[in-house]
């Protein structure tokens, strides 16, 4: 299982947002911050706080945050 | 608050990206850092280092501002005026181009290469630094910071023992000498030897294959964290001058035991263990002496125990002489520092203390909290480590006065101990025999210049700090930058003054700096620079000389000097002194000998 929080603190972090604001749904379409550097900041953050090394498609594909959960415990339980 | 943040920084666990990007937002908020404009211009995308480099900074006490320009656009933004560069008005300039991002076929195709075509392709790469490197000092009086050129291989799972990989290796040794080499001509200019940091992380550590391919990332989180922190630790050294003295402790400091309980055969230095740790721990202090680094003592001993120490046990490498200064008694060791501050004429801001003890130094830290304190290990084995890692002694630039400064000090002491003999100070200073010789700044003078003006307390009437690019403005304007050096029959003190002159009406000149380094005070030396000043300047024509006192907490030494030679007050407000050279001249001791280098 994926610590929730945990996540959604990291997203918070790196794309300096209000945790509040943060919702399955919340992706680069609806958070103006969430742009193509901050993505790439996204990623080396999950990778370094979930300890999971993800892929070139993994990290293209994580565009919103219920497929990052998704995309991140497929790699976390390979 | 902004030292509440420093302080909360330094003590919060901020190891991983997330980390990074929360507190450097926090850093964003707060105003009361020192504001430090940082340009950075790479070959590859480099926007994903700013948290690091802001909060590594701010931990120092700078808020960084970062501006990184479009990668790869070195030409554009350094040629021209109007560039974003330039808008953004930079303090620091970090240059990164890298040999693999332009030519490619020298990592995968480096044997395709004739001996021919290596050394075009070398010439050409540094005549390109060299061109933007002065191109960046024409235009800007930012600090440059160059990185120097990394291994180009992208694993560590190459056949190391192929000569491919052997003579592409020599290739970039030579271009990292040639960059030094082109670097150390250019003012300001520092290298960070990125090459050593990257194979110190382990290039597998270090590169993640996919933010290269995806976004040309060379380097992976963890290794941008600790480029981070060196990008940091190579600014904040250019901002900050290195400690000056450290303090030692002796018993389980300098060697393993208790002098007064172990006895002379007792204590534990030889060349093996636990011995040869601190032996090689005294080798890393007469490192730092050999740079300039005065070391003292203090510690809570019986003097002759320890002075049979340094005179007789074979392994001690650190003598009495190597000593600027030795407290060794029962007293409490604040005060023990206090007195090496006054005898050695330092500020205790530029001193490090360095004690096995925590009681000890807890004690020093609370009374005298501008004491800087190594957090020293029980290890003795991580003293070494310790010592580097606390940064108070890195230095961007070594002169030969800071070479022969500790011997300088030695001779000091016998002056001194003259001073107490001898009938009169007149006499005294007489029989010193002194010669000084003043001359204008020029590129073997420049950086003992901007040293002495960066680092100048107490005999300094405006404390204004400058950087060599900044002088050579002042000089291109007009000004006049003038160097003094004194010898006497002790030895050569080198260059321990500077003037700074500029005309600010026809006829006008003023004293925008003038200092003396603390080693030659109290020999009238002051007396003969000025003198000099006003001749020099009599000789442009001039009819007014005015001279400042700007008021610090150190220079309180000189709020009376303009006053003591005849000028006149003629501004309260700023603190002004006029000299009227139609009017007067400088009476000067005839016992220093004075002479004009020209070139």
């Amino acid at each position: 299982m994926i610590d929730d929080m945990k996540l959604k603190e990291v997203i918070s972090n790196v794309l300096g947002v209000s945790i509040d604001i943060i919702n399955d749904n919340s992706s680069p379409d609806n958070i103006d911050k969430w742009d193509s550097l901050s993505h790439l900041n996204l990623v080396m953050a999950i990778e370094a706080e979930f300890d999971v090394e993800l892929t070139p498609e993994d990290s293209m594909d994580m565009l919103s945050v219920k497929l990052i959960r998704m995309i991140l415990s497929d790699a976390l339980n390979n | 608050m902004g030292n509440n943040l420093v302080d909360k920084l330094r003590k919060a666990a901020i190891k991983t990206p997330s980390d990074y990007a929360k507190f450097s937002r926090e850093i964003e908020k707060i105003d009361t850092l020192t504001e430090i404009n940082i340009s950075y211009l790479a070959s590859y995308t480099s926007e994903v280092l700013s948290p690091y480099i802001v909060v590594e900074l701010a931990k120092k006490g700078y808020k960084g501002s970062l501006y990184f320009a479009p990668f790869n656009q070195f030409e554009q933004e350094i040629h021209s005026l109007d560039s974003e560069l330039y808008l953004s008005d930079p303090d620091v300039v970090i240059l990164h181009a890298r040999i693999e991002d332009n030519h490619q076929d020298l990592v995968l195709r480096f044997a395709k290469y004739s001996d021919i075509d290596l050394n075009l392709m070398a010439d050409n790469i540094i005549q390109r630094h060299k061109l933007m490197l002065e191109g960046l000092r024409n235009k800007s009086d930012a600090k440059i910071i160059v990185m120097n050129f990394g291994n180009i291989l992208m694993t560590e799972e190459y056949f190391n023992s192929s000569p491919v990989i052997q003579a592409q290796y020599l290739f970039l040794q030579r271009m990292n000498n040639s960059l030094v080499e082109l670097c150390n001509k250019i003012s300001s200019c520092y290298v960070i030897n990125y090459q050593e940091l990257f194979n110190g992380i382990g290039l597998n550590n270090c590169i993640d294959p996919k933010l290269f391919y995806m976004a040309r990332i060379p380097f992976n989180s963890n290794a941008q964290i600790k480029f981070g922190k060196v990008i940091s630790r190579t600014i904040a050294a250019s901002y900050e001058p290195p400690a000056k003295c450290i303090v030692l402790d002796l018993d389980n400091t300098l060697w393993g035991g208790v002098i007064g309980e172990d006895g002379i055969s007792g204590i534990h230095l030889s060349d093996e263990y636990p011995g040869n740790v601190f032996k090689d721990f005294q080798r890393a202090l007469l490192g730092l002496r050999d740079q300039g680094v005065l070391l003292s003592i203090a510690s809570k001993n019986n003097l002759n125990d320890v002075l049979e120490v340094f005179e007789k046990h074979t392994d001690c490498l650190l003598k009495k002489s190597d000593f600027s200064s030795m407290q060794i008694h029962w007293e409490n060791k604040a005060s023990s520092i206090e007195k090496i501050s006054k005898e050695l004429n330092i500020g205790l801001d530029s001193m490090v203390f360095f004690d096995d003890n925590p009681v000890e130094r807890d004690w020093v830290r609370k009374q005298l909290p501008n004491v800087k304190v190594i957090e020293v290990p029980k290890n003795s084995m991580d003293y070494l480590r310790v010592l580097n890692e606390s940064t108070f002694f890195d230095r961007l630039a070594l002169t030969s006065e800071d070479k022969a400064r500790a011997n300088i000090y030695h001779q000091e002491q016998h002056r001194k101990n003259d001073l107490n003999n001898s009938i009169s100070v007149d006499d005294f200073l007489k029989d010193l025999k002194m010669t000084v010789q003043i001359g204008f700044s020029d590129d073997f003078t420049i950086t003992r210049i901007v040293q002495l003006l960066n680092k100048t307390n107490q005999f300094n009437l405006t404390t204004k700090r400058y950087s060599s690019a900044d002088l050579i403005k002042i000089i291109n304007e007009g000004g006049k930058v003038l160097w003094l050096s004194a010898s006497d029959r002790y030895g050569d003190n080198g260059i321990v003054g500077v003037a700074i002159l500029v005309e600010i009406k026809q006829r006008e000149w003023l004293i925008d700096s003038m200092l003396l380094s603390c080693r030659v005070i109290g020999r009238k030396i002051e007396t003969v620079f000025l003198a000099e000043i006003i001749k020099i300047l009599d000789g442009n024509n001039a009819d007014f000389v005015y001279g400042q006192y700007l008021p610090t907490k150190k220079n309180n030494l000189v709020s009376n000097f303009y006053n003591q030679h005849s000028f006149q007050l003629t501004d309260k407000k700023n603190n002004l002194w006029e000299f009227n050279l139609n009017e007067g001249y400088i009476i000067k001791p005839n016992y220093i000998e004075v002479s004009i280098k020209n070139d």
